[in-house]
């Protein structure tokens, strides 16, 4: 039998970015808390190197047990078999994937949230992408940025400011939703590389800025800041410079006494009651089964995990699984589409050191900042350059056809050109659509038994892949401006398990379409809330960390101000 | 991954102590001690066969020493008997398997054909015209990558001995902190001849 332990008020499934945050609220208000976590703490002296084979070949920072036993599997739809990738982008730890990420901490456009409406609007009715289950969202811009900036000061972001109460700085992004006031902290620096492409990008009369990033640009709160030495993406970081949950607000709520966290606890079920409340979390720790009872339980895994916990939970309330009566949950579920354009320079360009971070980005193509009519998609890409280069990676370059793969002639290519190479992250605005979505894997298992996530992508999106096309295009403009001599540009590709992924228990008023309501909190079992960017109905066309961040906290806000009618 | 072939409610019933055992987490210190590795996974005349393949992919010539100069087998050999064990079988077929098509197409094993002759079997590999060598496609595309891995990898891990690889490329070499002035595009910054791993490290 599993060991029942003491009531909590708040059991918090998963202490990473989102649940990692919407403990700190929580935790001030008094409420006692239970944060369960799969992975545990990590130690910047002995877990974090700046070393390629440790961070990106082995990924020993990341191959935390739990989330590798149990990574989705990928079809295009019923009737295939779905195939598991290779390892699964996100980690279990305290901090979870934002000690790994590269914390880039974008506000969403009003626009991410009205999207719907504002290409029928502009466009008509026809313009929308067909088959999409594309909602607006249920709160605006404006009600989420107060918690934008709680959450940009709380964990720490530093950046330009590009429109401040709806006046324009002139430095800064200037497509930005209006914002009350400055970053916490100015952004990190450039380099040589970053600098030569604003100059290239102002060239094209284009308005090139220095993206956000949750990364001390100078020392705060006790913690120094960013050593631009070149081991961010998928590694720790050693002067915990980098503002991941685990250096922020997690020992932060740690503080008041109020949060305990166990670790090495690899939740199995959500339990329920005959009335359909939720009242606790199962876990395995230490070999050991533990029943935590909650008056409240937030559900802040990652988007497949979120998905697949709630429909393991099958219960007399809920025969499909939890808060899925209304069988949305897997649905609206999408993976952020985007792509890598390469480019060759003639003279070695010195992007070794860095971070991805560091860079310069343009916002002229992404959303609806330019006219689509007559264009063929709607919504567009950011296009972001950047450091940071590893040496096996840079070794492995495209020979953009001007070397063969092997032997000398190769080996002069790379002396020449593997200092030489830039690349980019261009994020596209995606859609979710009705023949996309998340379910259990029929054959595939971890180790309990439990079917892992399957992931139905539906296959390729006419919107999507025009739209890749054009940033290709527009990216390649920008190169070529900075003196780029070869640019390649991979065909658009469906996305697989991605770092980016979105939905499976969307934000929306109406419970036939959506898994929580505007708050967070289930449409169908009023006593669990979930975290995440599951939740999001829209991606944007940037990373979305800051803003599951900004409705996480909201979230747990909301259930501390309104705790009696919540937790009964 | 576990691949069941049980119901899932059969699953269930598994025994609670199946249940639990199935759940023992790996310590990362673990993980993190089989990163260094020892070597042995290759017997000698196995690593011969290994050093005459891969001298090919990456020759020492006037830019300087190649990947059997800078000790890529040392760590493809690490590799295969530490944290890349499970491939080691099939590495080495797809090895003996390039030295049987060496002995019945150029009339000797690898280790003692000369490099033009070895250039022409690597060639036909790689063109995906060497006959009877069905695999021959996919283990020299992971040769390729571990060669890659050890000659550009960090020294600790036995290959891109006197730092050849990033001399080659022109990589400065892992830093705990780095200056606006080492990121300039006009002027590179000085080599850091260090592993990350070393004493010397700062």
């Amino acid at each position: 039998m599993a060991t029942t332990l003491k009531q909590v008020d708040v059991a918090v499934i998963g202490l990473g970015a989102a649940g990692g945050v919407a403990v700190l609220p929580l935790a001030r208000a008094g409420l006692k808390i239970a944060g369960i976590e799969a992975g545990t703490w990590m130690d910047p002296h002995k877990d974090f190197h700046a070393d390629e084979v440790f961070n990106n070949v082995r990924r020993l920072v990341t191959s935390s047990p739990k989330a590798q036993r149990e990574i989705p599997t990928v079809r295009t739809g019923p009737g295939e078999k779905g195939v598991q990738a290779a390892a699964h982008p996100m980690m279990n730890a305290v901090g979870g994937t934002s000690i790994h990420y590269w914390a880039q901490s974008w506000r969403l456009k009003p626009w991410d949230f009205r999207t719907r409406s504002e290409v029928i609007r502009r466009y008509g009715a026809n313009a929308i992408p067909a088959g999409t289950t594309l909602e607006d969202w249920p709160i605006t811009y404006d009600e989420l940025a107060p918690f934008y900036e709680r959450i940009e000061d709380e964990v720490g972001v530093s950046g330009a400011a590009g429109n401040i109460q709806g006046k324009l700085t002139g430095v800064g992004n200037p497509f930005e939703g209006p914002r009350d006031k400055e970053y916490p902290m100015p952004p990190l620096r450039g380099s040589g590389f970053t600098d030569r492409m604003a100059d290239a990008a102002k060239t094209l009369g284009w308005k090139p800025f220095a993206p956000p990033a949750a990364i001390n640009s100078q020392p705060r709160k006790g913690r120094g800041s960013c050593v631009y030495h070149g081991y961010c993406a998928t590694g720790g970081c050693h002067v915990s410079a980098k503002n991941s949950t685990a250096v922020t607000t997690i020992p932060e709520a740690q503080r008041t006494k109020n949060l305990t966290i166990f670790d090495h606890a690899h939740v199995t079920r959500i339990e329920t009651d005959s009335n359909g409340r939720t009242t606790g979390v199962r876990y395995i720790r230490n070999r050991q089964e533990y029943f935590q009872p909650a008056k409240v339980v937030l559900l802040a895994g990652y988007t497949y995990e979120n998905s697949r916990l709630l429909l393991l939970s099958k219960s007399k309330a809920y025969p499909k699984g939890l808060s899925n009566n209304h069988g949305q949950v897997g649905r609206h579920y999408f993976g952020h589409w985007g792509t890598n354009v390469t480019a060759l320079f003639p003279s070695d360009i010195n992007i070794w050191y860095g971070l991805p971070a560091q860079g310069t980005t343009c916002d002229e193509w992404a959303d609806d900042h330019f006219d689509h009519a007559g264009m063929g998609f709607v919504g567009g890409s950011s296009l972001h350059v950047y450091t940071e280069r590893h040496p096996i990676d840079a070794a492995a370059m495209n020979t953009f056809g001007r070397a063969p793969g092997w032997g000398s002639a190769w080996k002069k290519f790379i002396h020449d050109a593997a200092a030489r190479q830039a690349q980019t992250y261009l994020q596209t605005n995606t859609f979710p659509y009705e023949t996309l979505y998340l379910d259990l894997d029929d054959d595939i298992r971890d180790p309990l038994g439990d079917p892992v996530c399957r992931i139905n992508t539906g296959g390729m999106r006419e919107n999507e892949r025009r739209s890749v096309l054009h940033a290709q295009g527009k990216m390649e403009e920008w190169y070529r401006a900075a003196g780029a001599i070869e640019i390649f540009k991979p065909p658009p590709a469906v996305p697989g398990v991605s770092t980016h992924a979105y939905g499976g228990t969307r934000m929306g008023d109406n419970p036939d379409t959506n898994v929580v309501n505007r708050w967070g909190f289930s449409h169908e079992s009023p006593n669990l809330g979930i975290l995440g960017a599951s939740v999001m109905g829209t991606s944007g066309a940037r990373n979305p960390t800051l803003t599951a961040q900004a409705l996480a906290w909201r979230t747990a806000d909301y259930l501390a101000k309104n705790w009696k009618s919540i937790s009964f | 991954m576990a691949q069941g072939t049980f119901d899932f409610d059969d699953e269930l019933r598994f025994s609670r102590r199946e249940l639990i055992v199935g759940a023992a987490f790996v310590p990362l210190a673990a993980l993190v001690a089989q990163a260094q590795g020892v070597p042995a996974a290759l017997t000698p005349a196995q690593l011969k066969t290994l050093e005459a393949f891969i001298d090919r992919l990456i020759p020492s010539d006037e830019l300087g020493p190649g990947a059997v100069a800078a000790g890529a087998q040392v760590y493809i050999d690490r590799v295969l008997a530490g944290p890349n064990a499970n491939e080691k079988g099939q590495f080495l077929q797809g090895l003996e398997a390039v030295d049987a098509y060496a002995k019945r197409t150029q009339g000797g094993p690898l280790a003692e054909l000369s490099p033009e002759k070895r250039d022409q079997i690597l060639k036909a590999i790689d063109d995906g015209t060497a006959l009877g060598l069905p695999q021959g496609r996919n283990f020299f595309n992971r040769a390729r990558r571990l060669t890659l891995e050890g000659m550009f990898g960090d020294p600790y891990y036995g290959g891109n001995q006197g730092f050849a690889g990033w001399d080659l490329i022109r990589y400065p070499g892992p830093r705990s902190a780095v200056d606006a002035e080492m990121q300039r595009m006009d002027k590179a910054p000085a080599p850091y001849r260090r592993s990350a791993w070393g004493p010397q490290y700062k």
